[in-house]
């Protein structure tokens, strides 16, 4: 029997049945009954259309679903392959559907497929969430092909709406691209492909009693690719449309959780982003589509309303770690009308990198120092909305490129700051 | 005028030996004292060496305690703070010890009451230095809190929270004192069970539709609208 003390009797059994498996695809879950069954089919129909002669494994990895996910997994028909399929399939696809052990979060749902798939000596994997509801059988083409080539990771590459996904936009990944010189568009995607090579790695750093067990494993799972050298490719894949998240999630939650996991890397990977300067594209595949992501709602004027707030009551607490220059702006800004209301690039980038190096100097508790920084990001994101509003997404894009490039030019600063912080720690 | 002169004679005599008597236990608690702060600067200096070897600065820094003593006017390290509390009670140790030394009842009696009471002083003074870190700690938490959740009274609300939590550590403090047991603890009670009501009531009357508003938003599985808010991550 397989030992491993991550994966429950029932699933070493079921390795043991299958013995080997070319694929693994996995997919986290937490109450998502409503979708997995699309993500499921969706999967299985791509396993059989681009690799029908390859042995795959959809792994289900849950967090205690109440809603009958699980069921979901096994139950999930792929509807009819001849119409689908070019040649005959060969192998037969195999699921496995369990709850995992160890710390709730999607860390240790992505161990338990990792486990799975190193035990089932699979040469490649990907990763899905189980909310997706824009997933096709496509993506399994451009997560897998790569890993089985000459690519340990694959990282997503998808249309979204202008103003979607702006932490990554704002924060993460200027940051990450200034920190470790790889311009990877969506680091904290949530959908991925890897090879075993890569996986065998993740697998054997112990972080899976840490906080990456919990939340951040997205941010974790690239940084750490990206910053001990493997091969990284990205894969268009269209639209990302998922489940509407509970709309009571703490957006200042989300940010700590993010932001602190990217912070937290860069202690880990300290020496390695010291030396590194500017940064280079990655391999890109798929096709670029024109999709047309859902519309977004944008209260503007709650934003700035929060960011006046937050400049009102925690100009203190900024000033500590900001400095006198900053906070004075960001006191201009709260009294400016909404029509010239600009959080400028550089004025976002230093503010950005200031708060890595007071993390860095724990210079106050974290969780605090995390969390404020939610009035300037939501300032930082009403500015972006105002000065975007009549652009397309190829302006937008062009706007987040000038942005990291900004972040590249202005990491002397950070190197400095964090040296001196370091010092002061001593 | 023989007999008075004997009188004093024989009072300056008793005077002289009762000093010479005293005057070896004078010397005695001299030197004693003298050792003392000299072994208190040794113990500080080796103390303070500790202290930052061990790092207690950076938990100084981590806990948020030095930002919240600086405002409080207190800008040396943890290190050298506590390498000043082992001198002083270095320090005091040996004045006590000095004191004992001169065998003097009414200073003897002072000292076993003084020294009775000094453990509820000790415990009274660590309650409300950790009553002063809470408070600080938990109002930032509260501000940052609410200013996310876009409270617009939440400097306030943090301030009350700093005052109650601050209250409740004096109180706390009162009592291991003694001083005013009973009153201490009814007027708290009141206070805090007056502001529990007043919040309740003003919760009832004017925040109820606020309540159900967050309430149903927490409750709901999500929105089943076509368009959507900001995907963030």
């Amino acid at each position: 029997m397989v030992k491993t003390v991550v994966l429950r009797e029932e699933v070493q059994r079921k390795i043991e049945e299958i013995g080997h498996a070319d694929i693994v695809v996995g997919i986290p879950s937490y109450n998502n009954a409503g979708t997995i069954g699309h993500v499921v089919r969706a999967v299985q129909a791509g396993l059989v259309e681009y690799f029908p002669e390859a042995r795959s494994v959809i792994v289900n990895s849950d967090g205690g679903s109440r809603d009958g996910t699980m069921d979901m997994v096994n139950t999930a028909a792929a509807g009819d392959f001849r119409t689908i399929l070019v040649s005959n399939r060969m192998e037969p696809v195999f699921r496995i559907a369990t709850p995992y052990n160890g710390m709730p979060g999607k860390g240790s749902a992505f161990r338990t497929i990792l486990e799975i798939a190193d035990a089932l000596g699979a040469s490649a994997c990907a990763v899905v969430d189980a909310d997706l509801r824009s997933i096709t059988p496509e993506w399994m083409e451009l997560f897998l092909k790569p890993a089985l080539a000459d690519f340990d990771y694959v990282a997503p590459l998808y249309q979204r709406h202008k103003y979607d996904g702006t932490i990554t936009n704002s924060i993460v990944y200027p940051l990450t691209r200034a920190l470790y010189g790889k311009q990877v568009r969506q680091p904290i995607g949530g959908d991925f492909g890897f090879s075993a090579r890569m996986a065998r790695f993740y697998l054997s750093k112990g972080v899976w009693d840490s906080d990456v067990a919990r939340f951040g494993v997205d941010v974790w799972m690239t940084t750490t690719a990206v910053a001990n050298g493997f091969r990284i490719c990205q894969a268009f894949l269209g639209a990302k449309i998922h489940d509407p998240k509970d709309p009571g999630t703490d957006l200042s939650s989300m940010l700590y959780q993010v932001v602190g996991a990217t912070f937290d890397l860069m202690e880990t990977y300290e020496e390695t982003w010291k030396s590194i300067a500017g940064s280079e594209k990655v391999s890109t595949f798929g096709f670029p589509r024109d999709a047309s992501p859902a519309p977004v709602r944008v209260n503007v004027r709650g934003m700035i309303e929060l960011f006046r707030l937050g400049a009102s009551e925690l100009a203190d607490l900024w000033q500590t770690f900001l400095g006198q220059e900053i906070v004075s702006f960001l006191a201009r800004l709260a009294a400016a009308k909404e029509a010239d209301f600009r959080v400028p690039d550089d004025v976002w980038t230093e503010i950005v990198y200031r708060f890595a190096v007071a993390a860095h100097a724990d210079l106050i508790n974290r969780e605090h120092l995390l969390k404020s920084l939610t009035p300037l990001y939501m300032g930082r994101t009403a500015s972006f909305v105002l000065e975007t509003a009549e652009s397309d997404i190829s302006e937008v894009e062009r706007k987040i490129e000038d942005l990291c490039r900004i972040f590249e030019r202005k990491k002397p600063f950070l190197l400095k700051t964090w040296d001196s912080a370091a010092e002061q720690r001593r | 005028m023989q007999d008075v002169e004997g009188g004093a004679a024989e009072m300056l005599h008793v005077f002289f030996r009762k000093l010479l008597g005293f005057l070896p236990n004078f010397f005695t608690a001299l030197i004693l004292l003298f050792v003392g702060v000299g072994l208190a600067k040794v113990l500080g200096l080796i103390s303070l060496r500790v202290f930052r070897a061990l790092n207690v600065d950076r938990f100084w820094d981590r806990a948020g305690i030095r930002e919240v003593l600086i405002r409080g006017g207190i800008r040396k390290p943890l290190s050298v703070e506590l390498s000043r509390i082992v001198y002083w009670l270095t320090v005091l140790i040996f004045i006590v010890i000095a004191l004992n030394a001169l065998q003097i009842p009414v200073i003897e009696a002072v000292l076993a009451r003084f020294f009775l009471y000094l453990p509820n002083v000790f415990v009274a003074l660590l309650i409300l230095f950790a009553g002063y870190l809470l408070c600080n700690f938990f109002a930032r938490a509260a501000l940052i809190g609410l200013v996310n959740s876009g409270v617009r009274e939440a400097g306030l609300a943090a301030r009350a929270v700093r005052f109650a939590i601050f209250v409740f550590a004096v109180t706390m403090a009162l009592e291991q004192l003694d001083i005013g047991k009973a009153s201490v603890l009814i007027a708290f009670t009141i206070m805090f069970g007056g502001a529990v009501l007043a919040f309740a009531i003003a919760l009832g009357l004017g925040g109820q539709h606020y309540v159900r508003e967050y309430l149903e938003r927490r409750m709901r599985k999500g929105s089943k609208d076509d368009v959507h808010h900001i995907d963030h991550v």
